[in-house]
């Protein structure tokens, strides 16, 4: 089937960002300045006693020739070994595994909602061009854009946790929160908020000029001028012929921008004091623990992949000819 | 700017690409800028934050790395926007702030056009593996996320402007290089060119003589959309503590802020918010500016009107 070989052909430029990825986080320790212990074992590894050092290096195999280092540090990984923190005195994949439902739980939501209501405002304001509702939502967008995500969740915790007391200053999820009953689920909401409202914002405005620029473009297509002679309603004409086709480089930039939403996610989590893995990557980045942060480094490159994939399936979906295509 | 022979052109925007190979581009963009009213406004809040990191040490009112007055005095005579946790005064902390702020992203930008220039030229000029296998790797290079990688990056090689310039630099020409590479391509199949093939010029000169110049509006637009991003990413890694602790960018003070809690006090008020709006003034000055070339260079957007050129 067509769509099966397409897909096949993305999965193997996914399968080298995926190797480029490994092979960046096992040079970049091995290249970096000073005690190449140092790198591997976070800057805690320094300062171990000589003998355990060397124990280290030798359990390790830090001895062995780079290419003996990579077959186990390979192999390693396909067991789940993401290294160990000496920081956390935990394996990286434990800590991992413990912060990413939450992280999962903020981002998922906020990057769904900011693409639909990208595309909502986008398709208005091009459908409008040149109104003030058109100006309006593009001053309002490049603003939007424009604002460093942790200042914008600064600014909202400084106005609805500080001075209006509405929400938590610290987004920390209590353990023995039920999320079964109603309350639990309240408090949650609660306590999500204002991550939420700020991932949210601080994402779509990418959406909201693509969708705009996409779609007129494709609002000044034939078929749309031939949708409209032959009187079809204008909601029709809006949704099926102009937008439709407009949502193909859309779809590509949701998987896309999947990147920049997670880089968003460490600044706002660290804002919001929120125990996901974006407050776990800055804790790293001030205690130097390599190992942790190179983890993070994966897991993430491993959700842009997911999220790649998910945006190349509705191609087929949104665009007949890459269904019919050889 | 090359200087211009003769009356100036009568350029229309829509002939921007081609009146830019024969007469200055830079005249051309600025034209491009000039008829646009964001463009316009782009220019100037650039124009500001420009001449206020040249003037720094004229303007502000003491040296940024004195402790001039007791931490976390509030706004006063002296010292207009209070000072921050070791004494020093913020006000002036902002000034010069600006002059790693817009240090950082011009660098980066520059290093990132450059390489994407490069890589867009070489990979839209010339068919075959080594073009298709170089398309593949800046592929591969959009997917992985940027800021995990840098925050590896940094912290393994130490924070720092320089660490800071490299890192960003030389993951933020992927993008620019594929727009390169589309416009060459675009470029490539004219008559001119294929003349000029035929008549037996080298590759390297006709992307210098033909392909570069047409290509050149494109490139600046490029550059502006990195600056744009280059600030923002600069401000992220500052904000996570992976700034030049002696120079202070606008991120870096806004770590700082937050290390101190100062949000949960009335401190926000000299201390996060100047720093803060100060970053998305740039970002939205570059944002404005690449706007209104977007705008101006690409022919279904172009209309004229209140956001078109007039």
């Amino acid at each position: 089937m067509v769509t099966g070989r397409y897909v096949a052909g993305r999965v193997a430029q996914y399968a080298l960002v995926l190797l480029l990825a490994l092979i960046l986080n096992f040079i970049i320790p091995r290249v970096a300045p000073g005690d190449p212990l140092e790198g591997i074992v976070g800057e805690s590894g320094a300062l171990l006693p000589v003998e355990e050092q060397r124990a280290i290096i030798t359990r390790l195999g830090l001895d062995q020739p780079l290419t003996v280092q990579f077959g186990r540090y390979a192999r390693g990984l396909i067991q789940g070994d993401l290294g160990y923190s000496y920081n956390k005195g935990q394996p990286v994949r434990e800590v991992i595994g413990d912060r990413l439902p939450f992280t999962l739980l903020l981002l998922g939501p906020a990057a769904v909602l900011s693409a639909v209501l990208g595309v909502m405002l986008g398709m208005r304001a091009a459908w409008r061009r040149g109104s003030a509702t058109d100006i309006g939502l593009l001053g309002l967008v490049l603003g939007l854009d424009a604002l460093p995500p942790f200042f914008l969740g600064t600014m909202l915790l400084v106005g609805f946790a500080v001075r209006l007391d509405l929400f938590p200053v610290v987004s920390s999820i209590p353990v023995g929160i039920g999320l079964l009953s109603l309350e639990g689920l309240g408090e949650l909401v609660h306590r999500l908020a204002l991550p939420f409202a700020t991932l949210t914002l601080s994402g779509l405005g990418p959406y909201f000029l693509l969708t705009r620029s996409s779609m007129l473009g494709t609002l000044g297509e034939d078929h749309v001028l031939m949708a409209r002679a032959k009187g079809c309603p204008a909601k029709q004409v809006v949704y099926r012929h102009g937008l439709r086709p407009a949502l193909l480089p859309v779809a590509t930039l949701f998987g896309l921008s999947m990147g920049f939403i997670l880089g968003g996610s460490v600044v706002v989590e660290t804002v919001f004091s929120y125990p996901g893995l974006g407050r776990l990557t800055y804790d790293a980045v001030l205690a130097r623990d390599f190992p942790m942060l190179q983890g993070v480094f994966l897991v993430f490159t491993i959700a842009v992949i997911g999220a790649n994939l998910l945006a190349d399936l509705t191609h087929p979906l949104l665009d007949p000819r890459v269904r019919s295509a050889r | 700017m090359t200087p211009l022979v003769g009356s100036p052109p009568i350029i229309e925007d829509s002939e921007l690409a081609a009146t830019s190979a024969r007469r200055g581009t830079a005249q051309a963009v600025f034209r491009l800028i000039r008829g646009s009213r964001p463009g316009l406004a782009g220019l100037f809040i650039l124009t500001l934050f420009g001449l206020a990191a040249i003037a720094a040490p004229v303007l502000a009112p003491y040296d940024p790395k004195d402790q001039v007055a007791a931490p976390f005095s509030s706004p006063g005579g002296d010292h207009l926007l209070g000072t921050n946790d070791i004494g020093q005064d913020i006000l002036s902390e902002l000034i010069f702030g600006a002059r790693i702020s817009l240090g950082v992203a011009l660098l980066v930008a520059t290093l990132a056009t450059i390489l994407a220039g490069i890589v867009g030229l070489i990979a839209g000029y010339f068919h075959g593996w080594v073009a298709s296998g170089v398309m593949r790797f800046v592929d591969v290079v959009l997917v992985l996320p940027f800021l995990p990688l840098m925050l590896v990056v940094a912290t393994v090689f130490g924070p720092g402007v320089r660490t800071q310039i490299l890192v960003i630099g030389l993951l933020l020409w992927a993008r620019p290089a594929r727009v390169v590479r589309a416009a060459t391509l675009a470029v490539r199949t004219a008559g001119h060119i294929e003349a000029a093939v035929w008549m037996g010029a080298t590759a390297p000169y006709i992307l210098r003589r033909h392909v570069l110049p047409r290509i050149t509006p494109v490139i600046i637009a490029e550059f502006v959309r990195a600056a744009n991003i280059a600030i923002l990413i600069e401000a992220a890694l500052a904000f996570l503590g992976l700034g030049d602790p002696v120079a202070k960018s606008w991120g870096t003070m806004l770590h700082y802020a937050q290390a101190r809690a100062a949000f949960l006090t009335g401190a926000w008020l000299y201390w996060v918010l100047p720093a803060g709006l100060c970053i998305t003034a740039v970002v939205l000055g570059f944002a404005l500016l690449g706007f209104a070339l977007e705008q101006g260079s690409d022919p279904r957007l172009r209309k004229r009107g209140w956001l078109g050129t007039a």
